[in-house]
């Protein structure tokens, strides 16, 4: 390396100054830089072995399938660990339950945890509770809500139809296979949606241009409440395109909740209350109309419950 | 030996250090989408000089100057980025692999195998000599940030600037992979570090051009850098701006404004036939670039935020990233340098007894002859300033130069316009400056620790070993998270995050562009009923064709394309887990009939990569 004309070597250079002796300060200062970096490094060389491994799993999943009951939800906690529960008790976690609209249903919760994290779904009473290594197997347990009417599971008795306001016309969209379709274009048929980047299964209903979809659903048994859940599929249809959708829910011909929803909304949830017609067997519809519709891959899902 | 010796000595070790490092840890890292697309590229580009050397040899030396001969080659992965990396990491392949490429992989190069090749096999992998030049280049930072940080620092505070600057998660990862982001870095530090000696040196002057020029020739970031320098500049003279006397425009913009275009220019044979075209086709793609799927605080991510909400939450970005990426003992010494350094200025802005080499001063009582008699400073050079030497009259303000450094390329990315689907690597230039004022704050506690001790114990003969000790001590979190986060540490989140399983937590992002599969192979190939129609998800063709070419994969193994064509082929698949691809696993879902991953694969309980097989696990 050649001389840098820009560099010298320096000479001493007085002490400019006498520090400060014992000030508190600076002893804190250096301390507490000294004791983090300590502490940084036990952290960094301790928190692999305190992470779950393939044995905890499968403790743990053999813990819940001594007592899975037929209608228990088993969920991971955080929710990013679902794949590794998923992994040891894939069987026994079905696909509709994976991607179910809510928890409202089930009256028993399996929650498989790390990191004393807790998922939304595990409220209620704790009625086990054990640990195997890092995961941590508790059992949840609260009134479920009794679903009258699942509108999925029923989905292919529902009629579907076009509205077209400027010509004041409906057009039936017959089923086809496996969907309904209409010949001026607009389907609904159920599939695994992807909303808010997460899995659900729902009723795909994208809105069609100028017109309104209309899935009503002719006896529905009502209880305390209907609730419906709503969102855009598909993570790229949300990127390339923003218009919202609004969402209307009729009963026996009656506007009774409406929702607009957009790229924002996620899995929207609209609750109605039908006390009042508890009991009852009614025709609920929900209608389905965008401004802006293209690549507004709108999907639902909704139970009336007692 | 003389100081300088001994800094070339601890330069040389930290440089060889930083290499021999990567180059025993790269190998644990997969290839990523963009990854292998280089390797590919810079293969390619050899072949242009295979035919260059052909038509010499028959006598035709500018055919292959022929506008259809540089398409042929230099077409491949333009207009995304400039060449230089590309061709280097084209010719340490060329030059240090082990050739077994008339095998069974002949197929799989991207240029014709026309024989076994001569060459000095260095490395085992394709891959590592493909990556070989990143690693120099990485070396070279280290190097350069003890050099510029001696200046300024006693050599246990440079070195620990040279060690806290390699050791951090995220550069660790980058830093040995045949792409763009560590040489960047790199490159970025030498535009800087010859800008900085520009100010009192018109050979730096001149320098500061042709540094400039390869740093555009790396990576398109080096169109900010004169922007972040002219900040500085500005500050530096803003005794003219005070006057009323616009600064001189200084040799380095001068130089760096006509040789910085020029060497361009010269470095890329695909703009020599089309300059103006094709320059302008580079500029947009960067200008107009899509915004792909990131997460960050448990939002996916990939379009200009339009919500003033979300356009707040997005300017958040880079310095929370920073905040929970950066090994935290590294971040707390670096506020302590900031303010060392922000102290330091209002001292200097009363210090009526100027001299040249006073902006290598940075704290009081930063010149304890025991600690830092081997400081080199800066010659006093004559006052009268000119264009060729702007810095000689006034102060440099080597914190203001810091810090635009630093901020300036966070800056940037906190603007909700700009892309962030790379995560920190998109402002690591920043992150060299964030570990020297690190090793200011260190160089603080050592002199004002040191200062401390002498004047209650006298331990003067082991004041050396103390501010050694404590270097070493303040730098082995850095290192040991760093250990601990290999080779995932696009995962990796620090401990204020609470590591890998924090950062998931948190929603930060968990990794991209597939470099997590490697450990999935060894399933991928244990089941040969199957493995021939496989899908991928992001894992991209050269990727695969590179570790079928080092026989990491069984050349047996399909793959089955895209998306839910892909899905539907196959019969076994790979699965990626980021936030935005859960649209593919419902593709798995629902083709396969199942939900049950076969394998997951996973950092510290946090899944990385999912396998699936359609008939369901064992």
């Amino acid at each position: 390396m050649p001389p840098d004309p820009t560099v010298a070597e320096a000479a001493p250079r007085a002490n400019a100054t006498t520090p400060r002796l014992g000030s508190a300060a600076f002893v804190t200062l250096i301390g507490g830089v000294v004791l983090l970096a300590t502490l940084e490094t036990a952290q960094a060389l301790l928190a692999p072995s305190r992470a779950p491994t393939k044995a905890d799993w499968t403790a743990a999943a053999a813990e819940v399938r001594a007592g899975l009951q037929s209608g228990d939800l088993i969920v991971a906690a955080p929710a990013w660990a679902d794949p590794q529960v998923r992994m040891v008790l894939g069987d026994v976690i079905s696909i509709p339950m994976a991607t179910r609209m809510d928890d409202a249903r089930y009256g028993r919760v399996w929650e498989l945890a790390v990191h004393g994290a807790h998922a939304d779904e595990a409220h209620g009473t704790a009625t086990r509770e054990r640990r195997f290594g890092a995961v941590t197997v508790r059992l949840v347990e609260r009134p479920p809500a009794v679903v009258t009417y699942d509108f999925l599971e029923h989905w292919n008795e529902a009629s579907v139809w076009r509205w077209d306001p400027a010509a004041r016309a409906a057009t039936a969209c017959p089923w086809q296979g496996e969907r309904f379709t209409c010949a001026s274009g607009g389907s609904v048929h159920r599939e695994l949606v992807e909303v808010d980047t997460r899995i659900r299964r729902g009723l795909l209903a994208p809105p069609v241009t100028g017109a309104i979809l209309a899935i009503e659903f002719p006896a529905v048994p009502l209880g305390r409440e209907l609730v419906l859940a709503a969102g855009l599929h598909d993570v790229w249809a949300r990127k390339y395109a923003n218009g919202t959708v609004n969402v209307e829910v009729w009963i026996d011909g009656q506007p009774v909740r409406n929702a607009t929803i957009g790229n924002r909304s996620g899995w929207q949830s609209l609750t109605v209350d039908t006390s009042a017609r508890a009991g009852q067997t009614r025709p609920v519809r929900v209608q389905i109309a965008s401004p802006q519709p293209n690549l507004r891959h709108l999907a639902f899902a909704a139970e009336a419950r007692r | 030996m003389t100081i300088r010796a001994r800094d070339r000595w601890i330069g040389l070790g930290l440089f060889f250090g930083v290499v021999a490092c990567l180059l025993a840890s790269e190998g644990g890292q997969g290839f990523g989408r963009d990854e292998g697309q280089y390797m590919r590229a810079g293969e390619r580009y050899w072949g242009w000089f295979e035919e260059l050397a052909r038509d010499v040899h028959e006598g035709h030396p500018t055919r292959a100057f022929s506008a259809a001969s540089i398409d042929r080659y230099w077409s491949d992965n333009a207009p995304d980025h400039p060449v230089i990396m590309k061709t280097l990491y084209g010719l340490s392949w060329r030059a240090f692999h082990r050739c077994t490429c008339t095998g069974p992989a002949r197929g799989l190069h991207p240029i014709p195998v026309r024989g076994r090749h001569v060459s000095l096999p260095l490395f085992v992998r394709d891959s590592t000599a493909f990556r070989f030049p990143a690693m120099l280049m990485a070396g070279l930072l280290a190097w350069l940030v003890f050099r510029f940080a001696r200046a300024f620092l006693p050599v246990p505070a440079a070195a620990a600037a040279s060690v806290l600057t390699i050791a951090q998660p995220h550069y660790f990862f980058h830093a040995p992979i045949a792409c763009f982001d560590a040489p960047i870095t790199t490159m970025a530090f030498a535009v800087g570090f010859a800008y900085w000696k520009s100010l009192r040196s018109a050979r730096w002057g001149l320098a500061s051009g042709a540094v400039f020029g390869l740093a555009l020739g790396v990576k398109h970031n080096a169109w900010l850098m004169p922007f972040f320098l002219a900040l500085h500049y500005l500050w530096m003279r803003r005794g003219d701006l005070r006057r009323w006397r616009p600064p001189r425009v200084p040799l380095a913009f001068v130089s760096m404004a006509l040789a910085g275009p020029v060497v361009f220019f010269l470095h890329w044979p695909w703009l020599w036939h089309h300059p103006v075209d094709r320059t302008r086709s580079y500029l947009l793609r960067h200008l107009e670039h899509e915004h792909y799927n990131f997460e960050y605080l448990g939002r996916n991510w990939n379009l200009p935020p339009t919500d003033g909400d979300l356009k707040l939450l997005r300017a958040t970005f880079p310095f929370v990233s920073t905040a929970l990426t950066v090994p935290v003992t590294t971040l707390a010494l670096a506020v302590i340098g900031a303010a060392v350094l922000a102290r330091r200025r209002c001292k200097a802005a009363t210090n009526q007894a100027w001299t040249p080499a006073d902006d290598t001063t940075l704290f009081e009582g930063d010149a304890a002859p025991a600690g830092r008699s081997d400081v080199a400073m800066p010659v006093a050079a004559p006052l009268g300033a000119s264009w060729l030497r702007p810095g000689v009259d006034v102060d440099r303000a080597p914190g203001a130069f810091i810090a635009v450094q630093a901020l300036g390329p966070l800056a940037i990315l906190s603007l909700p316009s700009t892309p962030i689907f790379g995560g920190v690597k998109h402002f690591m230039p920043a992150m060299p400056y964030v570990a020297i004022a690190a090793a200011v704050g260190l160089a603080f506690l050592t002199e004002r620790g040191l200062a401390a001790l002498r004047a209650r114990w006298g331990l003067e003969r082991r004041e050396r070993g103390l501010a050694a000790a404590l270097a070493v001590w303040v730098c082995l979190p850095a290192v040991v998270e760093t250990r601990r986060s290999h080779p995932d540490g696009l995962s990796h989140y620090n401990m204020l995050a609470g590591g890998f399983a924090g950062g998931a937590s948190l929603g930060m992002n968990r990794q991209f562009w597939a470099y997590c599969v490697l450990p999935m192979l060894d399933w991928v190939n244990s089941h040969p009923a199957e493995h021939g129609r496989m899908y991928w998800h992001d894992v991209l063709g050269d990727a695969l064709s590179m570790y079928k070419r080092e026989g990491r994969l069984a050349m047996s193994v399909g793959d089955t394309g895209f998306a839910e064509p892909g899905v539907d082929r196959s019969a076994m698949g790979v699965l990626v887990e980021e936030k935005h691809w859960a649209l593919y696993e419902k593709f798995i879902w629902e083709h396969y009939g199942h939900l049950r991953p076969s394998l997951v694969r996973d950092r510290e309980g946090v899944p990385l990569v999912l396998g699936y097989q359609r008939k369901g696990p064992p």
